[in-house]
């Protein structure tokens, strides 16, 4: 599979269950050998951490109860909550890819709902997402009238597939394209990209909840916002039209990086566009793993990649051609 | 024109670089920190006892380039200590510019903070190393000189934790064995209890840590023996040591420094609270293994099996050289086989046969002895130099060791090979 990274390693939350069963993601050591091979190597020795820790794994993420501050319908189907939260959580969400779960109190633990962070206040301690009313779990966490408190499971930061590329890309020319619910963490997204000193659009399609709820947030941000229809209505393709404005995007326009924010569907389309291109272009994408525990644990989020290997993929920060590319 | 790529920039590394180059290749060495050597930069001791005899080997073959440099940064010459005879202590501070700028000046491509961790191979070839920034490196031939100390994992599961050598593999991450990644498992040495590994021989104290008469005499002699205090002796220690011929009575019952530019302490870990208690150490404190109060680098967990033309075993164009060659001790014993595998390289790259160097070489018989050695239970225990132990013993029952510079000259003038090391084959 090449160079894995675990999202968590060497976090405080490093090492976690997986050591201690031999399941480790990175350390050769904990995955049951006895000798080291430690090609994924992020900076600290994981087995040294677990020695160090008693031969145990650190404690884990705790669930915090937290006062809703704001709770807004803007469309049928989505609510923006505001959360207040400890500033220290605030910060360490306040980056791409940062999710928290979240679940009403009144409720079970298996009711616990992974939601992208779409901005977080470090200074107020003020985190807001933006909720689509899909399931059981959604409409359970939104239909409490006057609820004031929400369980908070955090933090986490695989939310997004191609972070090294997010992180490192500077000065150059970046496109979002962003559909329906996946609006929301793209713009963490488009912040990073701005502080790297690139020049931003975004493609926005409302999709399936009909509402363009960042559009002024972009622009405010400095980004060219371009409403277009991304996906077609029968098959859920990528249209012609967009795939004509990608293509000259890489080639003649110079964009150097793409950030998918959207379904499996436009991931892949954008994934075989780009094995096309003959051009190198960075692809970014939100991690549409199956909602799982965000731990490891449950393995409902286990995907297999082209090479037939098999990861957990709320914790492994994949190459997103790993994924989409040649399944 | 063959492209060699050499992994890991210790003394082997660069032996095979150098001999790699002067057969007519063009080198790139990929070396994970920032200096060359590697645990070299800590060493200082050549041409003791039947290391004199194989110095004089390798100048005769035509590979005295990285010797010239170390006799030209001795501190002291013809030093004895305990069961040692005419070691010449080279100051380990001198040497690593003075290497890199040998490598540079032939034009040898040198990588540095560069850290190989994988391969690709097409059937039983190498391709390329896979960097960790997930770039490669092509080559035609690749040779694997990345040692077989650490890293953390390993140092802890093995020994005492990190000591934070000089490797500092926090600072610039962890060894790979390339040759297991690209397939073929690697052999592990053992301790005398059939445990794995063991640990380096010597700690390094910063000299002006030490009383002004320890210093003074070690500037003037080379050497300091201090008689420990008996409740202080731990001959069990001696078990777990790497340097087989350092691992003697003598050594347990004795503090014994060299001047090699740190104070070399002969013993792999002292604790300290125990160290400031001997009269002259009060303020002593350790430079290399940082906690070289607590531990010491684990080594001998990664060697590939390999032919004595030092070719690793089921793979086309990978050889070996250093620590990853056998269970060596010393750059002697590095600069040995990895001028062999340097110019082997190039006779790999041209279908020439490889290079075998004759049992009656005392080069040839040690790379030729750890190799047959290794494959005995009881030979994963023992450790293979020049210097001492099984093997120096051997020298002496052969007929192998001597001092007369001469005769060594001649003895590899009768084989045919003298300056073979210098020969352009490309």
């Amino acid at each position: 599979m090449g160079i894995t990274n675990c999202i968590d390693a060497g976090t405080e939350y490093c090492p976690c269950y997986l050591a201690e069963t031999g399941e480790c993601i990175m350390c050769s050591q904990l995955q049951g050998k006895v000798f080291c091979d430690c090609i994924n190597w992020r900076g600290v020795c994981i087995y040294q951490e677990y020695i160090w820790n008693n031969v145990q794994s650190k404690e884990r993420r705790p669930v915090h109860a937290c006062r809703i501050l704001e709770q807004k319908e803007i469309a049928p189907l989505v609510t923006l909550l505001k959360i207040q939260v400890k500033r220290t959580l605030a910060r360490e969400l306040n980056q791409p890819g940062a999710y928290v779960f979240l679940r009403a109190p009144a409720y079970p633990t298996f009711f616990d709902l992974p939601m992208s962070i779409m901005s977080a206040d470090e200074r107020a301690g003020i985190i807001e997402i933006a909720v689509q009313k899909r399931g059981i779990k959604t409409k359970y966490l939104l239909q409490q009238e006057g609820q004031k408190e929400v369980l908070l499971r955090g933090p986490y930061w695989n939310g997004i597939l191609g972070l090294k590329y997010l992180k490192s890309f500077q000065k150059g020319k970046a496109l979002l394209v962003v559909r329906g619910i996946g609006q929301a963490p793209a713009l963490p997204v488009a912040r990073k990209l701005l502080q790297g000193g690139n020049e931003v659009e975004v493609l926005l399609d409302r999709g399936r909840i009909e509402v363009d709820f960042t559009g002024d947030l972009f622009r405010k941000m400095g980004c060219q916002v371009r409403e277009k229809e991304l996906l077609k209505r029968e098959d859920f393709t990528i249209t012609e039209e967009t795939l004509i404005y990608l293509r000259e995007s890489f080639l003649q326009r110079g964009f150097g990086l793409i950030y998918g924010g959207g379904s499996e569907l436009l991931h892949q389309g954008i994934s075989c566009l780009l094995q096309e291109v003959e051009r190198k272009v960075y692809f970014v994408c939100s991690n549409n793993a199956q909602l799982c525990c965000g731990e490891g644990v449950c393995g409902s989020c286990q995907t297999r990649l082209a090479d037939g290997s098999r990861v957990k993929r709320c914790k492994t920060q994949l190459e997103p051609l790993s994924i989409y590319g040649g399944r | 024109m063959a492209k060699v790529v050499v992994i890991g920039g210790g003394w082997a590394g660069c032996a095979a670089a150098v001999t790699a180059r002067k057969a007519g290749a063009e080198v790139v060495v990929l070396e994970k920190t920032d200096l060359l050597l590697g645990l070299g930069n800590v060493g200082g001791i050549m041409r003791n006892n039947g290391r004199f005899t194989a110095a004089e080997e390798i100048i005769a073959l035509g590979a005295g380039e990285l010797l010239a440099i170390t006799d030209w940064a001795t501190r002291h010459k013809n030093v004895n200590f305990p069961r040692h005879k005419h070691a010449f202590l080279y100051d380990v501070t001198k040497v690593e510019p003075l290497v890199r700028k040998k490598l540079a000046g032939m034009e040898i491509t040198i990588k540095l903070e560069t850290r190989a961790v994988d391969v690709k191979k097409e059937g039983a070839s190498l391709k390329s190393i896979v960097l960790a920034d997930g770039s490669t490196v092509e080559g035609d031939v690749f040779i694997e000189a990345t040692g077989s100390t650490g890293p953390m994992g390993n140092c802890l599961r093995y020994g005492n934790g990190c000591a934070m050598c000089i490797l500092r593999c926090p600072s610039y991450g962890p060894r790979i064995s390339i040759s297991q990644r690209a397939g073929v498992e690697d052999l592990l040495g053992q301790r005398g209890d059939e445990s794995y590994g063991a640990y380096s021989g010597s700690c390094k104290l910063a000299k002006h840590s030490l009383s002004k008469e320890i210093m003074e005499k070690l500037d003037r002699e080379g050497v300091v023996i201090i008689p420990l205090p008996a409740e202080d002796i731990n001959v069990g220690k001696l078990d777990y040591k790497v340097c087989q011929q350092y691992a003697l009575r003598e050594f347990a019952e004795n503090l014994i420094l060299l001047d090699t530019g740190y104070v070399k302490l002969m013993s792999s870990y002292y604790p300290l609270e125990k160290l400031r208690k001997i009269s002259g150490f009060e303020f002593a404190r350790y430079d290399d293994p940082y906690s070289g109060g607590k531990g010491n680098s684990i080594r001998y967990l990664s060697m590939a099996p390999r032919n004595n033309a030092l070719k690793v075993e089921g793979l086309q164009n990978l050889l070996c050289a250093g620590e990853k060659a056998g269970l060596f001790v010393g750059h002697t014993e590095a600069i040995t086989t990895g001028s062999l595998a340097g110019h082997n390289s190039v006779r790999l790259y041209l279908g020439m046969p490889l290079l075998e160097l004759p049992r009656g070489l005392v080069l040839g018989d040690l790379i030729a002895f750890a190799n047959e050695r290794i494959k005995t239970p009881e030979g994963l225990k023992n450790r293979y130099t020049f210097s001492g132990g099984q093997y120096f013993q051997r020298m002496i029952v052969q007929g192998l060791y001597t001092i007369d510079v001469e005769a060594i000259e001649k003895r590899v003038e009768r084989m045919g090979l003298t300056d073979i090391f210098n020969e352009k084959i490309i």
